[in-house]
């Protein structure tokens, strides 16, 4: 009986495995087939798929862009640079015709070559870039990207119930703080503040430092009360915190709400952030994506763009039509450091500071 | 099984054949399934957890220990350290809360049945990330709650209630609830209760009466209830994330984290191989000492 069931398991589990094995492979030789007719079929189809994060365009500019050339865009989100990678390297480069995400993961799709050179002369409003935001690390010879948006996170305090100024990264680890600070959950950024509250590089290679970092990083924790990546501004505006750490479009949408809440541009000096289009090394429809791109760099789609997404402006021509008109660069910006991709064993110390930090926030 | 007839021909033998078609066609399907989204996933995280993460993106397939080694480390040992005190504690409230509920649900009118019934189930009609975010609206400094104590004077100060441990194990009450409650309650819905009636009559007093035969009866109902909140508790790091402010480190928030964030999937799978041993040792253990071998409504 033992032996016999021992045998139906057995034959039974090899059927299985050999059924899902058949199964799996016709899954791959088909999506691979259908890609090869696609490319292979001349006239491009009317869709291209946009990949980003949620709300990084406004309707009317997707639907306008659909209008004139007849391209729909498929909108398709991810949460996290990282999510984006894993997917497009799963995709092997296919599946998404154009990506926007953030600078130091361009340099990673970039080295495993998923990524694809632009035809500079299918995207005529290549010009009004700032050159500001081009000859980055990621893309030194703007080869890959379009820039689409810059940001600094900066701190946002409520004056009424912080009561001295706050004028640098350092004044965060002031006692009268306590458990009233909200901060955004990109370990990489609060690592990097740290490390200039310090007067050291964000982007700080040596293991010895970022320990030191980590144990500064630890004296803060009595001073959070929140940390979150996404709305974090909220909590200054419901009460819960009276100092924030925000990201750009944060900043710009609790000033909407509460005006005179007072930004500070810490004296140590900014973190920088880039946020680029590139088109897959394998876009179904790379040319869709060059229309798109050049589409969205016309001065006025560009400022309409911008002041949606309520980060700084990346095209000089679009300048001049922001709403908003503090989305136009100012000097200081030019100073500020962007978070690059270090050596695992600095990446692995500053996983360890960032688990340390939170644990000791509880 | 053992009395069939092998191959003998004739009617007899056409039925068997049937009901061995009907064997394969209801059976492969459970095992396709099985192997392909739990074996296969299982074996694969495995494997992954004694790879070699590279730098920047992707895994060099090249054994090491390295990952395990790591979880050594005090900082991410504490992680299930919390894990661990958090299950506890929030199974320890659900069943403290849940077990009297579910016990006097069973002896509700088939009326009221229904309608409780209705009531617990009515909460999964909508996401629990948005119920969630409910008592963000109800907990926050400036939220419901502070406003409704503050205007009955019965504080002065709005309290900080959100972002704290307690308010993380309420949030793991109120989600988790409901099964424990289901579970004693289909267990104590079963109860013959002529058996309480025949404690009594043989000079047992209610309390003997409920530790000897209700209890006893309803054992299995409880402890199917306890496995149920116990193992999702040890894995929902949500909501830590959302009632917590991310302050509290579980272990399903830093598999989350370095599954995402810190994209080293070699130790994210160490981790979830420890999270799953440790589980399994606990039901284990669980099992042992209660001496249960049937769960209400699990096997």
């Amino acid at each position: 009986m033992r032996m016999r069931d021992l045998k139906k398991w057995v034959a039974g589990s090899l059927t299985a495995a050999l059924l899902s094995v058949c199964f799996l492979s016709g899954c791959g030789s088909d999506g691979a087939g259908k890609s090869d007719t696609d490319s292979a079929g001349g006239e491009s189809p009317k869709e291209m798929v946009l990949f980003t994060w949620n709300e990084m365009f406004p309707q009317e500019v997707l639907d306008s862009f659909e209008d004139e050339t007849g391209i729909k865009v498929i909108y398709s989100n991810f949460d996290t640079d990282e999510t984006m990678l894993e997917k497009l390297a799963q995709a092997e480069g296919g599946d998404y015709d154009l990506v926007i995400a953030d600078d130091y993961i361009i340099e990673s799709v970039v080295d495993e070559g998923l990524a694809q050179k632009l035809d500079q002369s299918k995207i005529e409003n290549f010009e009004n870039i700032n050159p500001l935001y081009q000859g980055q690390f990621y893309d030194e010879n703007d080869e890959y990207t379009v820039p689409y948006g810059a940001g600094i996170p900066l701190i946002v305090y409520d004056p009424e119930a912080v009561d001295f100024e706050i004028e640098s990264y350092k004044d965060l680890w002031d006692e009268r703080l306590e458990d009233s600070l909200a901060l955004t959950a990109n370990y990489r950024v609060i690592n990097g503040i740290t490390l200039l509250s310090m007067g050291k590089s964000m982007n700080e290679q040596d293991v010895s430092v970022i320990e030191e970092a980590g144990e500064r990083l630890k004296a803060l924790a009595p001073n959070v009360r929140m940390i979150q990546d996404d709305n974090t501004q909220n909590a200054l505006l419901n009460g819960e915190a009276s100092v924030a750490f925000l990201y750009t479009s944060q900043v710009n949408k609790v000033l909407a709400e509460d005006p005179d809440l007072k930004i500070v541009y810490p004296e140590e000096g900014l973190g920088f952030g880039i946020m680029a289009g590139f088109v897959p090394s394998n876009a179904p429809n790379s040319e869709a994506a060059h229309q798109f791109l050049d589409y969205i760099l016309q001065p006025e789609v560009g400022a309409r763009c911008f002041d949606f997404i309520g980060y700084y402006s990346t095209n000089q021509a679009a300048d001049e039509f922001l709403e908003n008109k503090d989305l136009a660069v100012p000097d200081s910006v030019t100073e500020g450091e962007i978070i690059q991709n270090v050596s695992e064993e600095a990446d692995a110390a500053y996983n360890k500071n960032w688990t340390e930090f939170r644990a000791a926030c509880d | 099984m053992e009395q069939r007839p092998e191959c003998t021909g004739g009617s007899g033998g056409q039925e068997m054949r049937k009901k061995k078609d009907l064997w394969s066609f209801t059976v492969v399907p459970l095992y396709v399934f099985t192997i392909v989204f739990v074996v296969g996933p299982l074996l694969y995280m495995i494997a992954l957890s004694f790879a070699t993460n590279r730098e920047g993106y992707g895994v060099d397939w090249i054994f090491t220990l390295e990952n395990y080694k790591r979880i050594l480390d005090p900082v991410y040992l504490d992680t299930f350290l919390q894990s661990l005190k958090l299950a506890f504690t929030s199974t320890l409230s659900i069943m403290l809360l849940g077990y009297p509920f579910g016990y006097f649900m069973a002896k509700l009118s088939s009326r009221w049945k229904s309608r409780v019934m209705m009531f617990l189930m009515l909460p999964f009609w909508i996401n629990s990330l948005i119920r969630l975010y409910g008592w963000i609206v109800i907990l926050q400094t400036k939220g419901v709650l502070n406003g409704s104590l503050m205007r009955l004077g019965i504080i002065d100060e709005p309290l900080k209630m959100l972002y704290s441990y307690p308010s993380v194990l309420l949030g793991m009450i109120y989600t988790l609830l409901p099964f424990m409650i289901l579970s004693v309650y289909s267990s104590a819905e079963k109860l013959d209760w002529s058996l309480v009636e025949a404690a009594r009559d043989l000079g047992a007093d209610a309390v003997q009466a409920f530790c000897s035969v209700t209890l006893k009866m309803t054992l299995p109902g409880l402890l199917s209830g306890m496995i149920l909140t116990f193992i999702p508790s040890m894995g929902l790091f949500f909501i830590a994330d959302i009632l917590g402010g991310n302050k509290i480190v579980l272990v399903g928030s830093l598999i989350q984290d370095q599954m995402t964030r810190g994209s080293d999937w070699p130790f994210a799978a160490a981790l979830a191989v420890v999270l799953t041993l440790l589980t399994t040792l606990i039901i284990y253990l669980y099992r042992r000492i209660t001496h249960t071998s049937e769960l209400e409504g699990l096997y």
